[in-house]
C-alpha cells in the first residue's frame, strides 16, 4: 500500500536518534564485557570469555537474578491490582471523575530522590508518621523498623515503589478502558450478563492489547528499577535486596571491575530481550487471533 | 443507569482509599515543611501541625537557585516530550501500516533501551559526550530523555493505532491521500489519547530523570529540580525542614502546570474518538 | 566576507597579546560541600582569593558523593575533569588507580612546616613514598549524649563497653532507646562498627604483606559488643545514614549516639542548651585503658598535569591554609570540620564563629578526639589498592548485618568479612 522509500522516511528519524545515542555505548558495553577493565577511564587487555565463565558461575549473579524476578513479579502483582482497581474506580461516572482523573498521577510526578526522602522520613522511627498510624490502627503495638528484616525490606520497596508507579499504569489502563464501545456492554446487559461476566468477557480481553505492552515494557522498566533500591537500602540488609541492576551498579562503581558490571549487563540484557522476544510473539499471536 | 447501594458503596469507599493512599504522604510532607524543626522529627508526630514557620522555604529560597532549577527542569523536559512525539508518530505509524525489510525485527530490536539496564550505558556516553561538546549542557539531557522515551512511545502509539477501525484509514487512501496527509490529518486525531499518554510519559520521565543530570550536568546553574534536590542533602547532616520544603517546592510547580494541562491531557487520554 | 575575517583576525590576536602578559589561570575546583550554605561560603571565600590574585581565578562545581566515583574517573578519561578535587582518602586510591592525581611533596612539606599538620590527618594520604593530596578538614566520631538525661538516670559517662551498655540499659524506658547505632549498608555503619574495632584492637585489617587480617578475636569482641548495644537501637536503625541518627538524638528518642558532630542539628532542631549537650570519647572495650575513634581527613587533590594550573593551584591551596582564611573555611560547617594544623586548631578565625564559640568547650573535646583517630586500610603505613573497593562496598557494614539482621554469630559475620574482603583484594 505505501512503497518501504516512504516508509524508511517515516521510520529513520527516530531509529537514526536512537542508534546514534545508544548503539555506540551499547556496542562499547558488548565490547568492555570481554576486557578486564577495572577502574572507569583506564584501559584493559582482551580476556575473551573469561568474564561470562566467572559471572555464570558466580552465586551473587543467581541469587541477584532470583531477587530481581521476584521483584518484577511482586511489583508487577501489586500494581496491576491497585491500577486495575483505580483504573476501573474511575471510568466510572460520578462527580468529580475529572478531577480525579486528572490528580490520580500525583504520586508519580514527584522525582525519585524526592519520594526515596518522604518515605524515609515516613518509615522513621524521629517524626515518621506510618508506625504511629499503625499503631493506632492496631495492627502492631510497638514501633517496627521496615527494613529491619530481609522480607520486610524487600516488600516495604516494592510498596515505595508501587506507590510511586501505579498511578501511570493506572492511567494507561484508563485509556485502554475508555476505548471499549459502550455499546457492548448494553448489548452484554440486555443479554442478562452480570458485573463478573461483563468484566471478564468484555472488559478483559478488550483491554489486552494495553495490558500486553504495559506488561512488556512495563517489565523491563521495573527489572531496571534502580535508584529507588540504591537510595534506600543500597543492596541491603545482608544483600536482600540486591537485585541486577544494584549487582551491576555495585560491581561497576564501588568494586571498581567495570568488565564484570559490563559482562552482567549482557547477561542480563540477553535475559531480558528473550523475555521481550516470547512475549511479543505472544502478543502477535493474540493480536492475529483476533 | 442506576448504581445499586452498595454498588456505591463500593465505589466511594474504594475513591476514599485511593485519596488517603496517595493524599496522606503529601498531607504530611507539606504540613512537615511548615512546622518547626523540633516538630519535625517529634518522637509523637502531629497530624496536624502545632506550629508555623516559613524558615524552611527561605532558607531554601535563599541559599539554593531554585527557581533557576525550575527553569532547567521545565525546558528539559518540554522539549524532550515535543521530539519524543514528532519522532515518535511517524515512526510508529511506519511499524503499524508499512512494510519494509526487516521491520518485525527492528520493531523489537528498539527495546534493546530498556533490556540493559541504564548504569551501564552511562559511562560510554558520557566519553562520547565529551567528545562532541555536549557536557554540561541541557541539550544533553533532552537527548537522553527523548532516547530513552522513544522506544515506549513507539510501541504504545502503535498499539493505540491498531485500535483504529481500518475502514476510516482505507477509505482516505481511495481518496488518494498521501501518507503524511493520512498521519496528520486522520490518524493522529483518532489516536490522541496515545499521543497524550506518550507526552505525560516523556515529560514525568524526563522531570524526574536523576542519574544522567547527575552526571552530565556539572555546574550549578543547569542543575534540574532532582539533582538540586539531591544537593540540599548533606552527607554528614540533614536537614530535615529544608528537605521537606524542596520536597514541597520540586512538586508544586508540576502540580501548578498540571492544573492548567491536566484536564487537556487526561481528556486526550480518556475520550478518544472510538466511543 | 574579507573584513569580517580580518576583524575576527584582529580580534584574536588582540586577546591572544593580552593574554600573552596577564596569563590568568583559571582553576576549577570540585568538592562534595553540596548544601547551600557551605556553597555560599566558599563562595565567599574563592571571591576574596580571586580578587586578591588576579592571575589566579579559581571556580567551584559543588558534586555530590553520590556520583563522584562515577563521574570522576568520566570526567578525567574524557578530559573534562576539575584541576582540584576534594577527597577522603579510599577515593584518593581510585583517583590515583587512574593516574589522574599529581603528588604534592613540597607544598605538604611547606605547609606542615609553616601550620603543623596533625600528623593522623595527613598520614591516610602518605604511601607510596608520595603526598597525594593535601588535608583540608577533620572529622572524627565521638560519642554524644544529654547531660541532664545521665543524671536523671544516675548514671556516669560511660569509658567502657559494659558502661555503656548498661548504661544504655538504664536510658531505654517510656518508648525511648538508650543507644542509637545504625546496621544500615552504608558508609556510616562502616564508620560507627570501625569506631569500636578502634577501641578494642582491632584497628588494622591488613597485613603488612597486603593479606586481609580482619578476622581475629578483638574483631569479634568488638562485633558482639556492637551487636548488644544495636539491640537496644530503634527498630529502624537497619536503615539508618547519618540524618537520621541525629534526628533521633535531637528529639531525645536516643540517649547515645556516635556521630562525628550533632552540634548543628541540636542548636536548629533541638534545646539548643549548649550546658546540656555531651560528648565524649567512644567507650572503650574493657581490657583497653584509652579510647581511639575513627577520623577522616578530607584533603584535596591537584588533577591537573599542566604546571601553570598547578602553579596556580598551590597557591590557592596555600592561601586557603593561611589560619586568617582557614578558620572560616572550616566553620563552612560549623562544629563539623575540624582543623587539621596546628595553627587552624588555634586560629582566631575558626574559635569566633557563632555556633564554635557557644559549643566551646564540645569542640574542643572534639578537636582531642581526633588527634585519636584512625581509618581503616589506611593504618599501617601502606595502602593497598584493594581498600577502594572494601571501603566502596561497605564490607564491614554488610558483615554486620550478618550477624543483626541473619542472626549469624559475631564469630560467622566477622568470618563472612574476611572472606569477602580476602576475594576483593585478590582480583
Amino acid at each position: 500500500m505505501t512503497s518501504p522509500r516512504l516508509a524508511f522516511l517515516f521510520v529513520t528519524p527516530a531509529l537514526l536518534f536512537l542508534a546514534a545515542v545508544l548503539g555506540r555505548p551499547l556496542l562499547q558495553a558488548v565490547v568492555l564485557s570481554f576486557q578486564n577493565v577495572g577502574v572507569i577511564g583506564t584501559t584493559g587487555s582482551w580476556v575473551g570469555f573469561e568474564n561470562y565463565a566467572t559471572i555464570l558461575g558466580n552465586t551473587a549473579f543467581w541469587n541477584a537474578f532470583g531477587r530481581s524476578a521476584l521483584w518484577v513479579f511482586a511489583n508487577a502483582v501489586v500494581q496491576t491490582i491497585m491500577a486495575l482497581g483505580v483504573a476501573l474506580l474511575l471510568n466510572q461516572k460520578f462527580p468529580g471523575v475529572r478531577i480525579a482523573r486528572t490528580w490520580i498521577i500525583l504520586t508519580w510526578i514527584v522525582p525519585t530522590v524526592v519520594v526515596v526522602i518522604i518515605w524515609r522520613w515516613l518509615l522513621s522511627t524521629s517524626g515518621g508518621m506510618i508506625n504511629p498510624l499503625l499503631i493506632q490502627l492496631g495492627v502492631i503495638d510497638r514501633p517496627v523498623g521496615f527494613f529491619a528484616t530481609r522480607e520486610g525490606a524487600m516488600a516495604t520497596l516494592v510498596m515505595i515503589n508501587s506507590w510511586r508507579w501505579f498511578p501511570f499504569t493506572a492511567l494507561m489502563m484508563l485509556a485502554g478502558l475508555t476505548r471499549i464501545p459502550g455499546d457492548l456492554y448494553e448489548a452484554a446487559r440486555i443479554d442478562g450478563a452480570g458485573a463478573m461476566k461483563r468484566f471478564t468477557r468484555i472488559t478483559w480481553p478488550l483491554l489486552q492489547p494495553t495490558l500486553l505492552v504495559l506488561g512488556i515494557v512495563g517489565t523491563l522498566l521495573s527489572f531496571n528499577v534502580f535508584d529507588v533500591i540504591w537510595l534506600v537500602t543500597a543492596g541491603g540488609p545482608s544483600q536482600a535486596t540486591q537485585t541486577l541492576p544494584v549487582l551491576i551498579y555495585e560491581t561497576a562503581f564501588k568494586g571498581y571491575r567495570l568488565s564484570e558490571a559490563a559482562t552482567i549487563s549482557v547477561l542480563t540484557s540477553i535475559l531480558l530481550m528473550t523475555f521481550a522476544l516470547l512475549a511479543t510473539r505472544a502478543m502477535t499471536a493474540s493480536e492475529e487471533a483476533r | 443507569m442506576k448504581r445499586t447501594l452498595p454498588q456505591s458503596f463500593v465505589l466511594y469507599s474504594g475513591l476514599v482509599v485511593v485519596l488517603l493512599i496517595i493524599g496522606l504522604p503529601f498531607w504530611w510532607v507539606i504540613t512537615g515543611s511548615i512546622k518547626v524543626p523540633r516538630e519535625i522529627i517529634a518522637r509523637v508526630p502531629t497530624m496536624f501541625p502545632q506550629s508555623f514557620t516559613l524558615q524552611h522555604f527561605e532558607k531554601l529560597f535563599q541559599s539554593t537557585d531554585f527557581p533557576a532549577y525550575l527553569v532547567n527542569s521545565i525546558g528539559v523536559a518540554l522539549f524532550s516530550t515535543v521530539i519524543t512525539v514528532a519522532l515518535a508518530l511517524p515512526a510508529a505509524y511506519a511499524f503499524f501500516r508499512m512494510r519494509f525489510p526487516g521491520r518485525a525485527a527492528l520493531y523489537r530490536l528498539i527495546l534493546l533501551a530498556y533490556a540493559f539496564p541504564t548504569i551501564v550505558v552511562l559511562i560510554p556516553i558520557y566519553g562520547f559526550f565529551a567528545k562532541v561538546g555536549l557536557i554540561d549542557t541541557r541539550t544533553s539531557l533532552v537527548i537522553i530523555n527523548v532516547a530513552f522515551a522513544l522506544p515506549f512511545s513507539i510501541w504504545m502509539m502503535r498499539s493505540f493505532l491498531s485500535t483504529v477501525p481500518r475502514e476510516i484509514e482505507e477509505a482516505a487512501v481511495i481518496d488518494g491521500a498521501p501518507a503524511r496527509v493520512i498521519l496528520l490529518r486522520i490518524m493522529a486525531p483518532l489516536i490522541a489519547p496515545g499521543i497524550a499518554s506518550v507526552a505525560i510519559f516523556t515529560f514525568i520521565a524526563s522531570w524526574t530523570e536523576y542519574l544522567f543530570a547527575s552526571v552530565l550536568i556539572v555546574s550549578d546553574a543547569r542543575r534540574t529540580i532532582p539533582v538540586g534536590f539531591a544537593g540540599i542533602i548533606g552527607q554528614y547532616q540533614i536537614d530535615w525542614g529544608l528537605l521537606l520544603a524542596g520536597a514541597t517546592a520540586a512538586t508544586i510547580p508540576v502540580v501548578i502546570l498540571f492544573a492548567f494541562v491536566g484536564r487537556w491531557f487526561v481528556s486526550g487520554l480518556t475520550e478518544g474518538a472510538v466511543k | 566576507m574579507k573584513v569580517g575575517l580580518l576583524t575576527i583576525a584582529g580580534l584574536t590576536s588582540i586577546l591572544m597579546s593580552s593574554a600573552a602578559f596577564a596569563e590568568p589561570v583559571s582553576l576549577t575546583l570540585w568538592h562534595m560541600e553540596q548544601p547551600p550554605h557551605r556553597v555560599q561560603r566558599m563562595q565567599e571565600l574563592l571571591d576574596e582569593f580571586n580578587k586578591a590574585h588576579p592571575d589566579v581565578q579559581v571556580k567551584q562545581e559543588p558534586q555530590s558523593w553520590g556520583e563522584i566515583y562515577a563521574k570522576a574517573p568520566a570526567a578525567f578519561a574524557a578530559g573534562t575533569g576539575p584541576d582540584m578535587l576534594f577527597a577522603i582518602p579510599d577515593f584518593t586510591t581510585v583517583i590515583k588507580g587512574i593516574d589522574a592525581v599529581v603528588p604534592v611533596d613540597d607544598l605538604a612539606k611547606d605547609l606542615d612546616a609553616k601550620h603543623g599538620f596533625v600528623p593522623a590527618t595527613i598520614a591516610p594520604y602518605q604511601y607510596d613514598g608520595h603526598t597525594w593530596a593535601i588535608p583540608a578538614y577533620n572529622m572524627a566520631i565521638s560519642m554524644w549524649y544529654r547531660n541532664s538525661a545521665l543524671k536523671e538516670a544516675g548514671i556516669e559517662v560511660p569509658k567502657t563497653w559494659s558502661e555503656w551498655k548498661a548504661a544504655a540499659e538504664k536510658l531505654s524506658k517510656d518508648g525511648k532507646y538508650g543507644v542509637g547505632l545504625p546496621a544500615n549498608k552504608q558508609l556510616y555503619t562502616d564508620q560507627t562498627v570501625y569506631a569500636l574495632m578502634v577501641n578494642g584492637g582491632a584497628a588494622d585489617i591488613y597485613n603488612e604483606d597486603g593479606s586481609i587480617s580482619f578476622d581475629k578475636p578483638e574483631t569479634v569482641a568488638s562485633f558482639e559488643a556492637y551487636g548488644e548495644l544495636q539491640k537496644l537501637s530503634p527498630p529502624d536503625s537497619t536503615s539508618w545514614t547519618w540524618g537520621e541518627a541525629e534526628a533521633c538524638f535531637a528529639s531525645a528518642s536516643c540517649g547515645t549516639i556516635l556521630q562525628f558532630s550533632v552540634i548543628n542539628t541540636y542548636e536548629t532542631q533541638a534545646e539548643a542548651d549548649a550546658a546540656d549537650l555531651g560528648v565524649a570519647p567512644v567507650p572503650h572495650a574493657d581490657g583497653q585503658s584509652e579510647s581511639g575513634t575513627i577520623s577522616y581527613s578530607n584533603a584535596i587533590m591537584l588533577t591537573t598535569k599542566d604546571e601553570a594550573k598547578q602553579a596556580g593551584a598551590k597557591v590557592f591551596l596555600a592561601w586557603l591554609m593561611e589560619p586568617a582564611n582557614y578558620g572560616r573555611f572550616l566553620t563552612m560547617e560549623p562544629g563539623l570540620f575540624l582543623p587539621v594544623t596546628n595553627d587552624g586548631a588555634e586560629a582566631e578565625s575558626f574559635w569566633s564563629d557563632p555556633i564554635v564559640t557557644k559549643y566551646k568547650s564540645q569542640v574542643e573535646t572534639m578537636v582531642a578526639n581526633a588527634k585519636n583517630g584512625k581509618l581503616f586500610g589506611f593504618t599501617t603505613g601502606k595502602v593497598f589498592p584493594s581498600i577502594g573497593a572494601i571501603s566502596g562496598q561497605n564490607v564491614i557494614a554488610e558483615s554486620l548485618q550478618k550477624m543483626v539482621v541473619d542472626g549469624q554469630s559475631a564469630a560467622d559475620a566477622v568470618k563472612f568479612g574476611q572472606e569477602k574482603m580476602s576475594e576483593i583484594a585478590g582480583k
